[in-house]
């Protein structure tokens, strides 16, 4: 009796270990992995939509912050092989350093005519699938009086409550960085520091940390905040004038074995049917003929990209780990 | 018992006093019986067993190991000492390994405390339903303790925690009663977690002790105090230092609160920098080398604080804490009993009921921040994070297969490598015994390290980004476990058993599978369930090793609560609890019978 009940759950527990070999080893006849700094939220519905058309092509992703993803690229290239097959951030300066470092692979994708192109410069290696803006999202049971300036962030309501998330750790977060300093000057940092500012971690949890009142207002990104609102987060998003925009390149890594299944990824994120999605969640599509959902107060894609903070890339490439460490030294040296 | 036996030992490094020093102590005296030993016939045999062994754990356990040594002194092809002190110089550095420092001794004085009090209540005194409070307070060892700190998070993050904003809206308060993001805030969590090390070993000595001893002092005249100090504390003494000790252990390597309430304020200890720096600095060489040198000082200390452990217990090992059953002397509380029994329901229900409800809470809100009204709690996030999320559903499958995989396979191999260690005579086993004690020292932050440098490639096999890294650090991690709980087993197979089939004709591999293998077999099931259910929650070394579609239940969990999905991270921690908390309990009635009789 004993012995029995001690087999049958050696069986089980082999059966099930034998499973796991199998499901392994079963691929599909094309895969596809994909690195994202999109959250589950955008991606997943994203991902969903290219089974459908390509039921052929199993795709994975892992979603985290940009700066992990590079790190994680950067590992991998060392142990000789890159993971995934396509990366799309918002740390446009990566882009920039990994077409200087050869790892991407070329693609004019014939849908370029039908987008907003924010980079003058493009070449093929990489292309603008989103345009990501940033503004103020506020707790509306702490403040009342939405922002309209950025100076409005000097005020005693956001003392010590303000949140911006950590630049090492997020894409968007260093481009916003970035772009107030080169509109302000690092005086706006210190005003900032004066007023007692934080660092966060990511930039979904400075959001979520607005949602719960640990922060009265952060430094949010338009779809993480737009789907905490939708989900009925008592906060809102305001964007002063000057505008923060982190357009989202996607790229294809050289010579995967997964390029063709990469490009019909690439041309599907820009065709009509996934910008639309992208619009649904709340941040701006790269296409003039998708509508943005009147539910979320954004602005206009064109008038957006003409209201952004200019910047050159390559610059900012080269003083990333400089103006990381200026940045969190000012708000929280001692 | 045995519910308190399995529940005990499921906690890393148990606290089963007699075995914590390794399973290289033989304790029975076989030096004499050894008139049928395998040379005669099976030279071949137990050659290639004492062989299989020792690769095993060359591969699993001491490459890794060395790798790091060698990674942290030799730089340039020399050996390198100056090199070693000045990255321990560096100031993050030098301040992970104080806070590391600072945090556990914090958290071994606090649990000391705690779990000595609360062990002396159960036993020592007439509080009200002791054995049902016993039980209760070794819950902890089920509660993974990065949850925890999640829970508390939620209830005490000065600006927004539910106790913190509950006083201030009606108490009026200008500022939180209490910041969870700072040195107290992550001791009071470890102890929380942590005190049934000492509380049980503690349990265990008061329970052993000879009460006649204390009645001979009474008769003579003692007061209670004089009994207390001059008796009971000495005798005591030596187990409650060993939990201590296995706190302190425990908490030096610890990631999980450390990350969840420290990171962000800037509070590291060692664990969580190697993780900081090997997942931000893109892998580079510089942060490889300071996580090896960091991962040094761990295993330093940590082999340290096993050879202070040794040395108590052996010293500690007085013959008057015998087996014998008996009533203990009982402290009358009198006026304190009801307080005091009040006191320790409350502790219960801070320390356990209000966290998971807290996370269940939590889990079930549309979003977080806002409140508990049944408009805005429903099983959305559950059934998505079980059925549609793939991120989830992979972490869930990949935890119960990789801890299934990895309790099978640590199971065999622990069988194979006591059975040397206890059983046979054979030239070149006391290396074995040395290899076998490695896995004790070896925290899982180290071991991840280990891995990384010695599969990602650089030696032929390129194991990173795949389940396999995790499997290989899943074994080194809990071979420990295997090791323990099959040389108990062995150990209680005597000789004259396997002899006396010998005698009769029996080949050896036939008396091993006849005679010893059904004999150890509750060992073996102990070890497997051992292995099974914390590798079920595992953090430390999966959160250094995960890849795109290899998170783990527990690395799901922190990655969603570091995205800023705090409501799905709640809700898996809330999964993940149903899970471990049922495994649990099915061990209790299926191990439970199956282990009686053995220790």
């Amino acid at each position: 009796m004993r012995s029995t009940r001690v087999r049958i759950m050696t069986a089980v527990v082999l059966g099930l270990v034998l499973t796991l070999g199998m499901v392994g080893s079963a691929a599909a006849k094309e895969s596809l992995i994909i690195y994202t700094s999109m959250k589950e939220s955008l991606i997943g519905g994203i991902v969903e939509g290219f089974n459908k058309k390509y039921p052929d092509v199993a795709v994975d992703y892992q979603s985290a912050g940009a700066g992990k993803l590079m790190a994680k690229i950067a590992a991998e290239r060392e142990s000789g092989k890159i993971l995934a097959d396509v990366i799309w951030t918002s740390e446009v300066p990566d882009f920039y350093s990994m077409k200087q470092e050869g790892i991407l692979e070329k693609y004019e994708t014939p849908l370029i005519k039908e987008i907003l192109n924010p980079f003058d410069d493009y070449e093929g290696y990489f292309t603008a699938a989103r345009l990501g803006t940033l503004g103020i999202a506020i707790n509306t049971d702490l403040i009342k009086t939405p922002p309209e300036q950025w100076s409005d962030l000097f005020k005693p309501e956001y003392k010590g409550a303000f949140g911006i998330a950590d630049p090492a750790l997020s894409g968007t977060s260093y481009m916003s960085v970035a772009l107030l300093e080169k509109q302000f000057g690092w005086e706006f940092f210190d005003k900032l520091r004066a007023n007692q500012a934080r660092i966060g971690k990511g930039s979904g949890q400075v959001v979520d940390d607005t949602a719960s009142g640990e922060l009265a207002a952060s430094l949010a990104v338009d779809y993480i905040t737009n789907d905490k609102i939708s989900k009925g987060a008592h906060i809102a998003l305001y964007y002063p004038p000057e505008l923060l925009m982190a357009p989202s390149p996607i790229a294809i890594f050289k010579g995967g074995p997964n390029v063709e299944a990469a490009k019909k990824f690439v041309d599907y994120l820009l065709s009509y049917e996934a910008q639309v999605l992208i619009a649904g969640e709340g941040t701006l599509s790269v296409r003039t003929d998708v509508k943005k959902p009147e539910e979320f107060m954004l602005p206009e894609a064109g008038d957006a990209l003409k209201r952004a903070i200019k910047i050159n890339y390559l610059e900012m490439m080269a003083n990333k780990e400089a103006l990381i460490k200026k940045f969190t030294d000012t708000l929280q040296g001692r | 018992m045995n519910v308190l036996n399995t529940r005990a030992s499921s906690a890393p490094l148990s606290a089963d006093a007699g075995v914590s020093g390794g399973p290289a102590r033989t304790r029975q005296g076989r030096a004499s019986s050894a008139p049928l030993s395998f040379r005669r016939s099976g030279f071949g045999v137990a050659q290639v067993i004492l062989f299989l062994s020792i690769a095993i754990l060359v591969v699993v356990v001491a490459v890794p190991v060395l790798l790091i040594f060698f990674n942290a002194f030799w730089v340039d092809g020399k050996f390198n000492v100056r090199d070693v002190l000045r990255i321990i110089g560096e100031p993050d550095t030098w301040q992970a390994l104080v806070n590391s420092l600072v945090i556990a001794a914090g958290t071994t004085i606090g649990s000391t405390i705690v779990g000595t009090f609360f062990a002396w209540l159960v036993t020592r005194t007439d509080l009200p339903c002791k054995r049902l409070m016993k039980g209760l307070f070794l819950v902890p060892f089920m509660l993974p303790s990065f949850i925890g700190a999640l829970a508390w998070k939620m209830l005490l993050s000065p600006r927004a925690g539910f106790i913190n904003r509950f006083f201030m809206l009606h108490f009026g308060l200008a500022g939180p009663i209490f910041n969870i993001y700072s040195y107290a805030g992550i001791m009071l969590v470890e102890v929380m977690y942590l005190f049934p090390f000492v509380f049980i070993q503690v349990c265990g000595a008061l329970e052993r002790m000879d009460p006649t001893l204390e009645e001979s002092a009474r008769i003579s005249g003692a007061g209670l105090f004089t009994i207390t100090r001059k008796i009971t504390i000495p005798l005591v003494l030596p187990s409650i230092l060993s939990g201590a000790l296995l706190i302190m252990l425990y908490s030096m390597a610890h990631f999980g609160t450390v990350a969840v309430l420290g990171i962000e304020n800037g509070i590291f200890n060692i664990p969580t920098l190697i993780y900081q720096r090997i997942h931000q600095s893109a892998g580079s060489f510089a942060s490889i080398r300071t996580g090896t040198v960091l991962a040094t000082v761990l295993v330093v200390t940590a082999t340290f604080i096993i050879w202070l452990q040794g040395k108590i217990l052996s010293r500690g090992h007085y013959q008057i804490i015998g087996g014998k059953s008996f009533r203990p002397m009982e402290l009358k509380l009198r006026a304190l009993r009801m307080p005091l029994f009040i006191f320790c329901v409350a502790w219960i229900g801070f320390t356990i009921v209000l966290p998971t409800t807290v996370i269940f809470l939590v889990g079930g809100l549309r979003t977080y921040g806002l409140s508990f009204t049944w408009e805005n709690l429903s099983l959305d996030n559950y059934k998505f994070i079980l059925f549609n999320y793939k991120v989830t559903r992979d972490a869930i499958w990949n935890s119960v297969t990789l801890g299934l995989s990895a309790a099978l396979i640590t199971m065999f191999a622990g069988v194979m490598i006591s059975y040397v260690i206890v059983k046979m005579k054979v030239r070149g086993k006391g290396f074995l015994e040395f290899l076998g004690m490695l896995p004790f020292s070896v925290p899982g932050s180290v071991i991840a390290l280990g891995v990384i440098l010695a599969w990602s490639g650089k030696y032929g096999v390129n194991l990173y980004n795949t389940v396999w890294i995790i499997l290989v650090a899943y074994i080194a991690r809990y071979m420990a476990f295997s090791l323990r709980a099959n040389s108990a087993a062995l150990e209680q197979v005597h000789d004259s058993l396997v002899e006396a089939a010998r005698v009769c004709g029996a080949s050896m591999w036939q008396a091993l599978r006849d005679i010893v293998l059904p004999l150890v077999r509750p060992g073996m099931l102990a070890a497997f369930f051992l292995i099974f259910l914390p590798a079920l929650r595992e953090l430390t070394a999966s959160i250094m090793l995960y890849a795109p579609t290899t998170r783990t239940i527990g690395v799901a969990i922190y990655t969603l609560n570091e995205d800023g999905e705090t409501v799905m991270s709640a809700a898996l921690a809330g999964i993940a609890l149903i899970i471990i908390v049922t495994g649990q309990l099915l061990v209790d009635r299926f191990v439970g019978n199956k282990a009686k009789g053995q220790g």
